[in-house]
């Protein structure tokens, strides 16, 4: 910019473009910031602010201390029925279907599969769906009596599954949907990953007579370490947010089996009118969510180096 | 060490095999919900399912409209989808190339400032945003859904990394002609970002398109509802006795996703170029 100036000086522009040109990116970046202010940062800061009122709907805030905090981390057994709910979710993503978006990504990159634009396709397709669609198609499919999946079960000479009604089952249901819905999009970071290992690499590798399996472990894997740490925290960040899926499927229930942390947000605040309360559940959530882009912008810091 | 031919061959035919499973599993809810919004209540729980409907019918598209505001919660779906996404490539595309394009006083902190803006989760704000809105009386109006939303920070990253690898010779040019700096980067910029904007388009229709709490939140007549709001809210019309709209969910949930797959096939190169672009941040 510096030899910017020198030449624009140098063809003696008007002074008027001269104080154009500097404050021109401060109104090209302002929209972000009045936006941003208004409806992000003073609301965090009001939802901060409001965590220590008890506040309900249309009454007057009360000051209250930490004590929605206590309440809710010692007093509310069914915000921790939730926090596990969310842990269950959160672990089975990383755990379960980052591996397999791995496995597609593999799959679907290889050179000895067939037809592979089109299965790209079908197995990208889910991405873009509606999860509010897709939620109440496997509401259907999950139905107990006329289900597809009891049908098919029952077919096969095994018992229905009560998918959505048995507490120690329900989760496993949500996650089906999330399977579902998510594999494909954590796929395609991996395949761009692969996508990005120089060839030489497997050349080499293939010339001094590493098999397969050996190419496998020494060059694929440790290359796409950086994908897996950025799949493993957007898994994480996002996961700990989860809402739709749980909420339409079974609206949290039995009995909070099914309950996520940003569900019981939602009831206690936009359901039950609590805001303070559902404020301390917001600050929550700010907080380990927080943490956990401290720990992404470490982890990503320390691998570059 | 070469494999043997024979292993070579068994393990091309478990990996064609296992994607084809694969792909028929997760092809199967969609399939199943076509052809379910297609065929009468008897016959959506019949065993094993007709993948082509006996007794073809269009009267769960035609409940839609007649039971539901359905054509409204597709007006009101589309006109947030489209406003909030020309909104957003116009205010990421500006602030991208204000960050990207110019060294001013500020810039290194207002650009950490943005980027550690996308740390807050969405739920932090979900009250106090849902009270300003009640306030400024903008609940179950459109407005609610797009001003808040127009201008956000990962977009404008997304557009940045973009803007600075474009040549900066072609705005000394337009400078020394005279033309102003918001001309630079309508006339000069803009046409030069059609790939970036293109992916920007794509992740922000469907972002508007498919979400769910937040319209949940602030829509709540029946006439301003989304179409995910909308649909949701038709399954828990249920009542005692009546018969559920599985047909007529079936119908609206095939009107919400197909037409964004078919898109979705012909765009997936700018989509898919969009997510990874975003995804690695430096």
């Amino acid at each position: 910019m510096a030899s910017q100036n020198a030449r624009a000086l140098s063809v003696k522009t008007p002074r008027g473009r001269l104080r154009q040109d500097r404050y021109a990116p401060y109104f090209f970046i302002s929209p972000f910031f009045i936006l941003f202010t208004i409806f992000f940062l003073l609301p965090s800061l009001f939802a901060i602010g409001i965590s220590f009122y008890k506040w309900k709907a249309l009454g007057v805030p009360e000051f209250f201390g930490t004590r929605n905090f206590e309440r809710l981390l010692k007093g509310d057994p069914i915000f921790w029925q939730a926090v596990k709910n969310t842990l269950f979710y959160a672990g089975s993503s990383l755990f379960i279907v980052a591996p397999l978006a791995l496995l597609e990504a593999l799959a679907l990159n290889s050179k000895r599969l067939k037809f592979r634009t089109f299965w790209r396709a079908i197995y990208f397709a889910p991405i873009v769906t509606s999860t509010a669609a897709i939620a109440i198609v496997f509401r259907m499919l999950y139905n107990r009596e006329f289900g597809f999946l009891n049908e098919f079960i029952m077919a096969l000479g095994g018992m229905p599954v009560d998918w959505l009604g048995n507490r120690g089952i329900v989760k496993f249901s949500v996650m089906g949907v999330v399977l579902w819905r998510w594999t494909g999009l954590l796929a395609i970071y991996f395949l761009a990953g692969l996508q990005s290992i120089p060839d030489e690499l497997y050349e080499a590798a293939a010339i001094d007579g590493a098999t397969q399996r050996q190419r496998f472990f020494h060059i694929t894997l440790p290359s796409l370490r950086p994908v897996m740490l950025f799949v493993a925290v957007i898994v994480s960040i996002g996961s700990i947010q989860i809402f739709d899926d749980p909420q339409i499927l079974t609206q949290g229930g039995p009995a909070n089996a099914s309950l996520s942390v940003v569900q019981y947000l939602y009831t206690r605040g936009i359901s039950d009118l609590l805001y303070g309360y559902a404020s301390a559940v917001g600050v929550f959530l700010f907080v380990v969510i927080f943490i956990l882009s401290m720990v992404q912008l470490r982890l990503f810091r320390g691998g570059d180096r | 060490m070469v494999e043997p031919k024979s292993q070579k061959l068994l393990g091309t035919l478990i990996l064609n095999l296992a994607v084809a499973l694969g792909g028929i599993i997760m092809a199967w809810p969609i399939l199943w919900m076509i052809s379910a919004s297609f065929k009468r209540l008897n016959e959506i729980y019949t065993f094993p399912p007709t993948i082509i409907p006996r007794n073809f019918t269009l009267g769960n598209y035609q409940r839609l409209f007649t039971d539901w505001p359905f054509g409204r919660w597709y007006i009101n779906s589309l006109a947030v989808a489209v406003l909030v996404t020309l909104a957003v490539l116009f205010f990421t595309s500006l602030a991208g190339f204000g960050f990207a394009k110019y060294r001013f006083r500020g810039r290194q902190p207002l650009f950490m400032v943005m980027l550690s803006s996308t740390m807050i989760p969405f739920e932090l704000i979900l009250i106090p945003l849902f009270i300003l809105m009640s306030r400024l009386g903008w609940t179950n109006s459109y407005q609610s859904l797009i001003i808040p939303f127009m201008a956000p920070a990962l977009g404008i990253f997304l557009m940045r990394q973009y803007i600075s690898t474009l040549p900066s010779e072609l705005m000394e040019a337009a400078r020394i002609d005279g033309a102003t700096e918001f001309s630079i980067y309508w006339r000069v910029m803009l046409p030069l970002m059609r790939p970036v904007l293109a992916a920007q388009a794509i992740l922000t229709f469907l972002g508007s398109w498919n979400s769910y709490l937040w319209p949940l939140t602030v829509m709540r007549n029946r006439d301003s509802m989304t179409l995910p709001v909308g649909m949701v809210s038709m399954m828990g019309s249920i009542t005692a006795g009546s018969e559920p709209p599985v047909g007529a969910s079936m119908a609206a949930a095939t009107l919400i996703t197909i037409p964004v797959i078919i898109v979705f096939l012909f765009v997936q190169r700018y989509y898919i170029s969009g997510l990874t672009a975003a995804g690695v941040k430096e």
